[in-house]
């Protein structure tokens, strides 16, 4: 079987305080190499940062002004936001930018009328949408179109109808979801389907035991969960499996304290931080996946995370967006 | 499924030397082969001085496996595949090549060979033959054999290394790996 | 001075590039340290390797400079352009803006879509798994098949010009052939260089529903030259995927036209002399009987005799059964097994 190993030695208590001075730091080294390497999705970068830190009550050590005004000059005239500055808009970054100003309250930083016109010019025909003008077609941007919009309130401005069976005509007969009709069942494309369904209120078109069985054949004896059969477990599969399992109703169909101890595996006990496997480099994009899925697994040191949004919960309270979940 | 490198030790008092190697780096970025190359055999070589005569062993280290076995008489192989090849046929060459080896090298040569001295060519033709282990012969035959014998399974190569001995520090002593190959092992490890 | 030896850097990176119009293959040399009087751009055997203590400058350099144009504070004209997105891309594969430029200069005519098909091919090599790389990809083949399909319109014409078009026809479809199996051919590589590999996969399947919707022969190609392929990489859950696809679509399509009815008619011999490999494997392997792309033409009456719907199945069912006895414990075989006794059953 294809799996790591976990090392005696490797940690097994929650690091919150190293995970927030690493999230803390990560911006202040702007010149760095990396930094640059990473900047075509600098918007989500933000978003996987600002959300760690506020499920770890740490939001407040985030400089609120100079994000809002970044995420302001990333907006382009069309209404899309783009992930820096010079680069062009795409739905990624659009989610992203909305979910960001969603943690503060102020959604309105954002020309939201165009946000909402920018979202609903990219659907087709065929109810799919393209993640930007060059018309690409994923269900990571059907997620991404209702998931901008929910948040906004404006889920009205797209024909909800068609886009609904845009992804259902992606569902595969292992019960899982792919990126296009035809295309491999994926954990992370499950995640964003099945968030989708969440959203529109489908989600009795999926078909739970079988969906959840695929799932939950994702652990592997060391613990950790992977995102198709016969690959390597990854933190980051941790949240999109796990999210998955409980939007359908089966979170307890998986061994929560081997994945507990495999999540904890992963953190760098010097630098702060959750990376991929145990013993990798770390990174802001799986430390937000660790956290959230400790989260999901009922950590009391993390504040409740929504598994559709990956926001926290209170968050969401205060827009009262309450996405549907199975039982 | 894919072999890397079969090669031939004989195990020392303290330290293994090679007696012959053959490789499929193909595989590999092009830039990367020869440092893979020098990995392989240090590898290699390690695992065979950490290994009891007389002994089968598979060590994982990352996405590869490397099966050794160590024969009484301290002639050794060493096959390095990817985690898809089936061991047992791993095994089977690794007990084929040596006994054909034996047979055409002189045991006094053993001790003191090196690849350019021993005369024993047949090593890149059975790695190339066995990349396909069902066109390989012997799918089955050996296997009754081989389940008799124990074979020892190490998860990583450090629980081959002694107390406070460390892999890191291995690599940069070593003087078969040469700067490139050093710097290739430090971008190479802690990414994913 | 950082900005002179960097500017010599894309330079000699852009030259590699005309000086040998066959590299193949992209690399980093790691090497911490610079080797003065020496440029850290290596050209071996069509291999393309730049020393990675450079990349630190050179990523920056190139980096800041697209995104000083895209913001209109300044100028570059269309081959700087090129050259800047060239060396960019096969650094960063990921930065969507960079080929997004490289798109506007395709639609103005500055760029052609073999010479960005090839671009993307490079950047593989280093990172099989690029998603924008890919979608890049999709993008350019869409404007290779609309290049490819003649307007409607001009069809009436005097006679002379009917067997022009007629020529050219045959020249386009023939020339979407080959791109089409030029695709798979990437794909395959990608696929070996980084095991179950969504994005590759995922990339081949729509190659084949955008370009070769319902085309039986290309259809009953992939599946042959498959067999080699998943019976060498028995965990590789993507490749299997992609099998059942190519099943899927079989299935559908024999049981819609009767077989004696004419192959498709895009199904024309490519005249790419690797097809002949296709050929070659498909009798070792032995289980198509349909004439493979190299071959010649078929004659109107010796049509290529296709495998009926159970027979495939069957055949689908001994490979699994084979595969799963001779390499015991992988998930992906039964997961395979699975989805083939479905579609049996569901036919
Ligand atoms: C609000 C949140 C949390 C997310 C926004 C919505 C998006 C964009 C979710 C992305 C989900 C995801 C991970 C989709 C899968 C993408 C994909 C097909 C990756 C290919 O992966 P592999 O080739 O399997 O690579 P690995 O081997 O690295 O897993």
């Amino acid at each position: 079987v294809k799996d790591v190993v976990i090392k005696p030695e490797a940690p097994s208590v929650l690091l919150l305080d190293k995970h927030a001075d690493y999230i803390a730091a990560y911006g202040s080294k702007k010149d760095d190499y990396e930094y640059t390497l990473s900047e075509y999705l600098r918007v989500s970068g933000i978003y996987w940062g600002l959300t760690v830190m506020d499920l770890m009550g740490q939001l407040t050590r985030m400089n609120q002004q100079e994000i809002t005004d970044f995420i302001k000059s990333c907006q382009h005239d069309c209404g899309g936001v783009s992930a820096s500055i010079g680069h062009d808009p795409h739905l990624l970054y659009t989610l992203s930018a909305v979910q960001i100003l969603s943690l503060y309250g102020t959604v309105d930083v954002l020309d939201v009328d165009r946000v909402v016109q920018y979202v609903g010019g990219l659907q087709q025909e065929d109810g799919s949408f393209a993640g930007d003008k060059w018309g690409e077609i994923d269900t990571r941007f059907s997620f991404c179109a209702v998931a901008t919009l929910s948040l906004l309130g404006k889920l009205d401005a797209i024909n909800l109808n068609k886009a609904v069976e845009f992804v259902l005509s992606c569902m595969n007969f292992d019960g899982g979801f792919g990126c296009r009709p035809g295309s491999e069942s994926h954990a992370g494309q499950i995640y964003c389907c099945a968030g989708f369904l969440s959203l529109t209120g489908q989600l009795h078109q999926i078909n739970a035991d079988l969906l959840g069985w695929w799932l939950c054949e994702r652990q592997l004896p060391s613990g950790g969960l992977n995102g198709r059969p016969e690959k390597l477990p990854d933190v980051c599969y941790s949240w999109w499996v796990l999210a998955s399992l409980k939007i359908i109703g089966r979170i307890h169909w998986i061994d929560k304290a081997k994945l507990r101890s495999f999540i904890l595996a992963c953190q760098d006990e010097e630098t702060g931080g959750f990376a991929d496997r145990p013993g990798d480099m770390v990174d802001p994009f799986h430390t937000l996946f660790g956290v959230a899925g400790l989260s999901l697994l009922g950590d009391e040191q993390i504040k409740e995370v929504n598994p559709v949004l990956c926001m926290p919960e209170e968050v969401l309270d205060k827009l009262g967006l309450h996405p549907d979940l199975l039982s | 499924m894919k072999l890397y490198s079969l090669s031939i030790f004989h195990k020392g008092a303290t330290k293994s030397h090679l007696l012959k190697s053959a490789y499929d780096l193909s595989s590999f970025s092009f830039f990367q082969r020869s440092s893979v190359q020098e990995f392989m055999t240090f590898t290699s070589a390690l695992i065979v001085e950490r290994s009891a005569q007389g002994s089968r062993a598979s060590v994982k280290e990352q996405e590869y496996l490397c099966h050794v076995y160590v024969r009484n008489d301290s002639l050794s192989a060493v096959v390095i595949a990817d985690s898809e090849y089936p061991q047992r046929v791993a095994f089977t060459l690794l007990e084929k090549v040596l006994e054909e080896f034996s047979r055409q090298v002189d045991s006094i040569d053993w001790p003191s060979g090196n690849p350019d001295t021993i005369n024993y060519k047949a090593l890149d033709m059975h790695l190339a033959k066995y990349q396909n282990p069902r066109e390989a012969d012997a799918m089955s035959k050996v296997q009754a054999e081989l389940d008799e014998t124990k074979i020892i399974l190490h998860n990583t190569m450090e629980s081959l290394l002694e107390r406070g001995e460390k892999l890191d520090d291995l690599v940069q002593k070593s003087e078969h790996l040469g700067n490139q190959s050093k710097a290739f092992y430090k971008t190479a490890r802690k990414q994913n | 001075e950082v900005d002179v030896l960097v500017q010599r850097v894309v330079k000699d990176i852009n030259n590699a590039f005309k000086r040998n119009p066959n590299i193949d293959e992209i690399g980093l040399i790691p090497c911490p340290e610079a080797r003065y009087n020496r440029s850290p751009i290596v050209l071996v055997e069509n291999k393309l390797g730049v020393e990675s203590w450079c990349v630190k400058f050179l990523l920056p350099y190139v980096h800041n400079k697209l995104l000083r144009y895209r913001q209109r504070k300044q100028w570059l004209d269309r081959e700087a352009l090129v050259d800047i997105t060239c060396t960019l891309l096969l650094l960063n594969p990921d930065f969507t803006t960079a080929w997004n430029v490289r798109k506007e200069l395709l639609q103005c005519g500055a760029l052609s879509p073999q010479r960005d098909l090839y671009l993307g091919k490079l950047a593989l090599t280093k990172f099989p798994k690029s998603p924008e790389t890919w979608i890049h990809r999709r993008w350019v083949l869409k404007q290779v098949v609309r290049e490819c399909s003649p307007p409607e319109t001009d069809r009436k014409e005097q006679n002379g010009g009917e067997q022009r078009d007629a020529a050219e026809r045959t020249w386009l479809s023939e020339r979407l052939h080959r791109v089409l199996y030029d695709e798979m051919k990437v794909c395959a590589d990608a696929a070996g260089r980084y095991p179950s590999n969504y994005n590759a996969w995922s990339h081949r399947i729509w190659v084949l529903q955008y370009m070769a919707q319902g085309d039986l022969k290309v259809l009953h190609d992939e599946l042959s030259s498959m067999r080699q392929w998943v019976s060498m990489h028995v965990s590789d859950h993507s490749g299997f995927h992609y099998r059942q696809f190519l099943l899927k679509a079989l299935v559908k399509e024999l049981s819609q036209a009767p077989i004696s009815s004419p192959p498709p008619k895009d199904c024309r011999p490519s005249p790419d002399p690797r097809c002949h490999q296709a050929h070659l494997s498909e009798q070792v392997n032995g289980e198509a009987t349909v004439a493979a792309p190299g071959s010649p033409p078929p004659s109107p009456e010796e049509k290529p005799s296709l495998p009926a719907v159970p027979q495939l199945f069957q055949q689908e069912m001994d490979l699994c059964t084979d595969l799963i006895q001779s390499f015991p414990g992988h998930e992906a075989l039964w997961c395979h097994r699975r989805h083939v006794f479905y579609l049996w059953h569901h036919w």
